[in-house]
């Protein structure tokens, strides 16, 4: 049945792609390309691969969305049957992808996922191909992950997920129903059940939120592409929040701890933490520590003299990346738009718990069912996109976080917290 | 002293002697190391000029066979009838041209700008197709590559006309000329060091020297993060990395990180030193005093460490040193209450004396290793000799036991020390750098220079700045070990025992 | 007199007796803690006590058969190949460099020597990537090969100790062999080497032990090829973020598995140990 959709679709694109342009022309082509683009399933003409035959691709994702990846790229040959296609699915973090690439593009995979905060390196290097179907993408997907992936006006990658981010896992048991919104009530409940709360305070990833929060977001990179920018912020208001964290950490140490994040999952595991901060890659882990007690939710509210203020996170995207060194850059581009579309994000949000970045999807039931993925897209909201990113950026905030916690600093002390915030931000700039 | 005076000493008074000359002599070593160099240079230079001179000799007084050979490989030897070896240096010859017209005058032509040609995105329809241009790196590695096989065909050619000349010679005087089989023979026996070091050496070259001169080359380029290979190109920069390292007016934070890692790695690389070298003496003559019994077990007891691999003990000992680790938790259980002491990021000296300490626990199983066995070698006749002067135990441990001991492992304490230089896997696996700081380029308190140098080339791909620190560092290592070596007992007297 | 000096003994030794077993249980501790916790049943990651509360073998039970995503027994036999092919090539080296540098005598030898001993210093991190393209250009990216050539490469360098060792062999007997017409060949295959057990073992020790401990060039060498993957890189992959809450019981069951061999090796072989490197190293 799929199979004859599929062909009657064919059909009627190639009719829409001869009726739209007889003599196919670069100039004509571009609009070939949104027309003739993609069904929901993102299937399109395959008049699209050009000279391209005998195809071999090889695709990197990581370990846990191999299988799943393995069928939808079954799926993608299956659409195209008059083509020769054969496809490579390796196992590979996204982290080493990049750095691979790097090293050596030839090597690499044609198409392979990649963090958002790689993209800057990739595209300085010219080993990222830009997106044949930025159009269609750009109607698809949020805005905010399209942006993350965008520099100088030009598309780079597809979004495949938009939950590269951390948001609030608790215990329900140990967290009352309605404490999980205030960070206040939150320590407080821990330190009654004598729980730990657990976050990674010194990993410049979990820190910029003491900066965010109060109002001091990143904004992009300077001219020159390297220079961090900042919003603007009233310093008084940022100093206030830096202290209204650190006296959280301080009134409740012992209760408070920075750990490294997998020490979550294994805290619900033998009861010790009863609430932190943690991404979607311990999601399952935690989930099967706490079993039916799983909560989830978007990062609590701080009171900043007497305000209460949402705490505004770093937030990720991922993406699929096409090789500019590969040999076939149109099916590679063809199957990333596939691997994108609507159909694979529902098949992710709903075997893998994966967040969508497609705006249907992310309405679609699967996701709201979901506790995790509800709280991850709840967070996105109040968030600060991970792209454009100095590389000293990490070091000097994670510093910040790790002088908030220090057990030598005062909270009330304005002129410290002045000159903390003075020095990194000077240090992600300054080269 | 007179040799005739030195002979006449008893070996305890001997060993005085020699104990305090050693240390008598270092700064007069010192400097002749520097001289040496100086000599070195020289010898080069003369020696070159030697080189040229014997060259256009070989050519005057030469027969036309061997004035052929300038230009044909191996002619003399097959006109006087060493065909094979003639044949020999004939192929080395025809490789060579082969290998520079396919492979290395493309790279070699680009050596200068190391390419120039960009790397350009052409529009296909909505897609973009990558014309990569030229790669710097590979042609800059090539280049290299290019360079070493030409020096190496370079002395084969000498040794062509030279081999063709002594033929001459030979022939005239009437002298027998040896075949192909004799000359094989040869290797294995007057000229076994070459059979014996040739494929050693050549594995060194291609895998060690050639990757180190791309190095040190690349110390001079600007490649980083913004001239990234394939898409962007690199090119000379002359000394500005090494410029921005020494570079400490206030602001600039790569020569404030470089001075200050620099300190933080001399006073590392001093404590780890000492500390493993002093406790483990004193651990390895505990168990090897007379009377203490189940040697072997206390032994194995440590010993047992190093035989597992240290990014798994260290990854532990990270896990066992956090807040809520193993340590905290014992210590929370010995005294009753909630411990939670930060060892590795709160300040940078709690950081900085848990690395010496943990470093401890790496390094002293290996010191007790060689001290057990430097202990067991101690000859007997010092202590009879001494025991005949009357010295009690106490005095024969002061007097002989240590100082020898001292005497004998002294010069391997430079080798530690350089060791822990570059003493890469405790502080990475253990801290990571930490704790972070916002005075720092790219590094943390804890960090060393090759753990700086780690960071910027894996994270930061600023290969070129680390390079030049690279160079820093194997010139200081460098000169010490040279000059220890030199300076110690096996140099001079290689053949003490023959 | 003497019998005050007898019970002063009896203290020294019995406060000796104390010390070193205090240092024994801090030095073995965190083993036996690895040996403990990878047979430990219960919790994730970490838990908030010392002594595990139950005991299986399932760690090591997944080791071997959970393969689908990491194949620790595949990288286990990958990597003892390696360290086995590397173990002869290196020991090879490291025997004919410190002969020749020790035995024969040849115009530039010191020189040799000097630059041989300085080229080990320079930090590796660098040419890394050369090595790499080289590897690449010789058609041996992502081989076991290219292993074996990395980790025996240098091992020529090394020649310190156990040249130091040859040193101390008198030269009286390559004379007399000399005179009864052995040629240096046979010098050194039929008298040196058998004299050298100790430092023979003593290299093919630590030229073994490399190969498991590598991570850094082995990653970038391998790339994606998990197939070829050694115990080092996936016993890292393990502590990675994205595998640890799972994976870091089967982590240390892991090391526990790649301590264990090279543990007993050590422990049959230590006395050669011994006596090679002080015998290489009293003069080096």
């Amino acid at each position: 049945m799929k199979k004859v959709i599929a062909g009657v679709l064919a059909v009627m694109m190639t009719a829409a792609a001869f009726a739209g342009c007889g003599a196919s022309n670069t100039g004509s082509s571009a609009t070939e390309a949104q027309s003739s683009g993609t069904a929901s399933n993102g299937a399109v003409d395959a008049s699209m691969f050009g000279e391209e035959d005998n195809i071999k691709l090889k695709v990197w994702g990581p370990d846990k969305s191999v299988d799943l990846l393995k069928q939808q790229c079954d799926a993608f040959i299956a659409l195209y049957p008059e083509k020769k296609i054969t496809i490579d699915v390796v196992a590979q973090g996204e982290n080493d992808a990049g750095t691979q690439l790097l090293n050596d593009a030839s090597t690499a995979a044609d198409v392979f996922g990649i963090p958002s905060d790689q993209i800057n390196k990739l595209v300085n290097a010219k080993v990222l191909q830009e997106v044949a179907f930025a159009d269609d993408v750009k109607a698809n997907n949020s805005q905010g992950c399209v942006e993350a992936a965008t520099i100088d006006g030009t598309l780079y990658a597809y979004p495949e997920t938009a939950d590269n981010g951390y948001y609030l896992v608790y215990d329900k048991s140990v967290i009352k129903e309605g404490d999980e919104a205030k960070f206040e009530t939150i320590l407080e409940d821990c330190k009654t059940a004598g729980k730990k709360f657990i976050m990674s305070a010194g990993d410049g990833f979990y820190a910029c939120m003491f900066t965010f929060t109060g109002g001091c977001k990143t904004d992009g990179l300077e001219a020159d592409g390297a220079t961090q920018k900042f919003t603007d912020y009233k310093e008084d208001e940022v100093i206030a929040t830096m202290q209204a964290f650190s006296k959280l950490f301080h009134d409740y140490s012992g209760t408070f701890q920075s750990l490294e994040v997998s020490n979550i999952s294994s805290g619900f595991a033998s009861g010790t933490c009863g609430a932190g901060i943690d991404g979607t890659w311990d999601a399952t882990a935690n989930e099967s520590a706490l079993g039916d007690n799983y909560g989830a939710a978007k990062l609590p509210t701080i009171n900043v003299n007497g305000e209460d203020k949402q705490i505004i996170s770093m937030f990720g995207y991922k993406y699929i990346g096409v090789n500019a060194a590969s040999k076939f850059p149109r099916t590679a581009q063809i199957l990333a738009n596939y691997l994108t579309g609507e159909e694979c994000q529902t098949q992710r949000a709903d075997k893998l718990g994966w967040g969508p970045s497609n705006t249907k999807v992310a309405e679609s039931d699967t996701v709201k069912n979901s506790a995790t993925i509800t709280a991850i897209l709840a967070q996105a909201e109040n968030s600060v996109p991970q792209a454009d990113l100095a590389d000293q950026f990490w070091d000097p905030m994670g510093n910040l976080g790790n002088q908030l916690i220090a057990e030598k600093t005062d909270p009330s002390d304005a002129a410290y917290m002045k000159q903390l915030l003075k020095d990194t931000l000077s240090n992600i700039q300054d080269v | 002293m007179k040799y005739i005076d030195y002979k006449q000493l008893n070996p305890f008074q001997k060993f005085a002697y020699n104990f305090t000359n050693f240390f008598k002599k270092l700064p007069g070593r010192v400097a002749a190391f520097f001289k040496a160099i100086g000599r070195f240079f020289v010898r080069l230079f003369t020696g070159i000029g030697k080189g040229v001179a014997n060259y256009v000799t070989r050519f005057i007084k030469g027969d036309w066979t061997v004035k052929l050979s300038y230009v044909v490989f191996g002619f003399g030897n097959m006109m006087k009838g060493q065909i094979i070896k003639g044949l020999l240096f004939l192929a080395t010859e025809v490789a060579y041209i082969y290998f520079m017209i396919s492979f290395g005058f493309v790279y070699l032509s680009k050596f200068g700008t190391l390419g120039t040609v960009e790397t350009q995105q052409v529009k296909d329809g909505p897609f973009t197709k990558t014309v990569f241009g030229d790669n710097s790196m590979l042609i800059l590695l090539y280049s290299v590559l290019t360079i070493v096989v030409t020096l190496v065909v370079f002395f084969i050619y000498i040794a062509n006309t030279k081999s063709a000349y002594k033929l001459q010679q030979l022939k005239s005087e009437g002298k027998h000329i040896m075949n192909f089989k004799e000359e094989m023979k040869d290797f294995l026996d007057g000229k076994f060091h070459i059979t014996m070091l040739s494929l050693p050496v050549l594995l060194i070259a291609i895998f060690t020297i050639l990757p180190m001169i791309f190095m040190v080359l690349i110390a001079f380029t600007n490649y980083d993060k913004q001239h990234m290979p394939p898409g962007t190109l690199f090119t000379w920069v002359g000394l500005d990395n090494f410029a921005s390292l020494v570079d400490i007016t206030s602001g600039a934070k790569k020569g404030v990180t470089f001075l200050e890692l620099t300190k933080w790695t001399v006073v590392w690389a001093i404590f780890a030193t000492f500390t493993n070298y002093i406790l483990g003496m004193i651990v390895a003559l505990m168990i090897n005093k007379k009377g203490i019994k189940l040697k072997s077990l206390w032994r194995t007891l440590f010993v047992i460490t190093i035989a597992v691999p240290q990014f798994v003990s260290l990854l532990l000992m990270n896990q066992m040193l956090q807040t809520n680790g193993a340590i905290n938790i014992l210590l929370s259980e010995l005294t009753g209450q909630e411990v939670a002491i930060q060892f590795l990021n709160s300040t940078p000296l709690m950081a900085r004396v848990t690395v010496i300490i943990i470093n401890c626990w790496v390094g002293i199983p290996y010191t007790i290793l060689s001290a057990s066995g430097v202990l067991m070698n101690i000859p007997a006749d010092l202590y009879e000799s001494a025991r005949i002067d009357g010295a009690g135990p106490v005095k024969q441990f002061t007097k002989i036991t240590l100082p020898y001991m001292l005497f004998v492992t002294g010069p391997a304490l430079i080798t530690q020390f350089v060791g822990n230089i570059n003493n890469f896997n405790v502080i990475y696996l253990l801290t990571g750098g930490g704790p972070s700081t916002e005075n720092f380029y790219q590094a943390g308190y804890t960090d060393i220079l090759v753990t700086w140098l780690f960071k910027l080339t894996m994270n930061q791909q600023d290969y070129g700045l680390a390079a030049a620190i690279g160079i820093l560092v194997f010139i200081v290592c460098a000169t010490l070990s040279l000059i220890t070596f030199n300076m110690s007992k096996s140099a001079k007297d290689e053949e003490a025992f023959s | 007199m003497i019998k005050s000096y007898k019970a002063r003994r009896v203290i020294a030794n019995t406060l000796i007796y104390i010390i070193l077993a205090v240092l024994g249980i801090i030095w073995i501790s965190p083993l036996v803690y690895m040996v403990l916790h990878s047979f430990r049943a219960e919790g994730l990651a970490t838990v908030p006590y010392l002594i595990p509360r139950e005991y299986s073998f399932q760690n090591y039970i997944d080791l071997f058969v959970n393969t689908g995503t990491l194949n620790f027994p595949r990288w286990y036999l990958n990597t003892f190949i390696v360290a086995c092919c590397a173990r002869v090539i290196s020991t090879l080296s490291v025997l004919m460099v410190s002969y020749a540098f020790s035995r024969l005598r040849f115009k530039s030898r010191k020189k040799f020597i000097n630059v041989g001993m300085i080229l080990g210093m320079f930090p590796g991190f660098m040419t890394m990537i050369a090595i790499y393209y080289l590897l690449k250009a010789m058609g041996l990216s992502q081989t076991l090969v290219a292993l074996v050539i990395c980790y025996s490469a240098g091992a020529g360098l090394g020649f310190q100790i156990s040249k130091g060792f040859f040193d101390t062999i008198p030269r009286a007997l390559d004379e007399a062999a000399t005179v009864d017409g052995a040629t240096k060949n046979q010098i050194f295959w039929k008298i040196i080497l058998p004299m050298s057990k100790p430092i023979i073992v003593y290299t093919i020790l630590t030229s073994f032990i490399g190969p498991w401990t590598d991570f850094i060039l082995c990653k970038l060498i391998m790339g994606d090829n998990r197939d070829n993957y050694t115990v080092a890189i996936g016993l890292q992959l393990m502590t990675s973020l994205e595998f640890k809450s799972d994976y870091f019981k089967q982590f240390l069951a892991g090391s526990v598995l790649v301590a264990v061999p090279i543990t007993l090796l050590f422990l049959k072989l230590q006395n050669y140990y011994v006596e090679g490197v002080t015998a290489g190293g009293v003069k080096g």
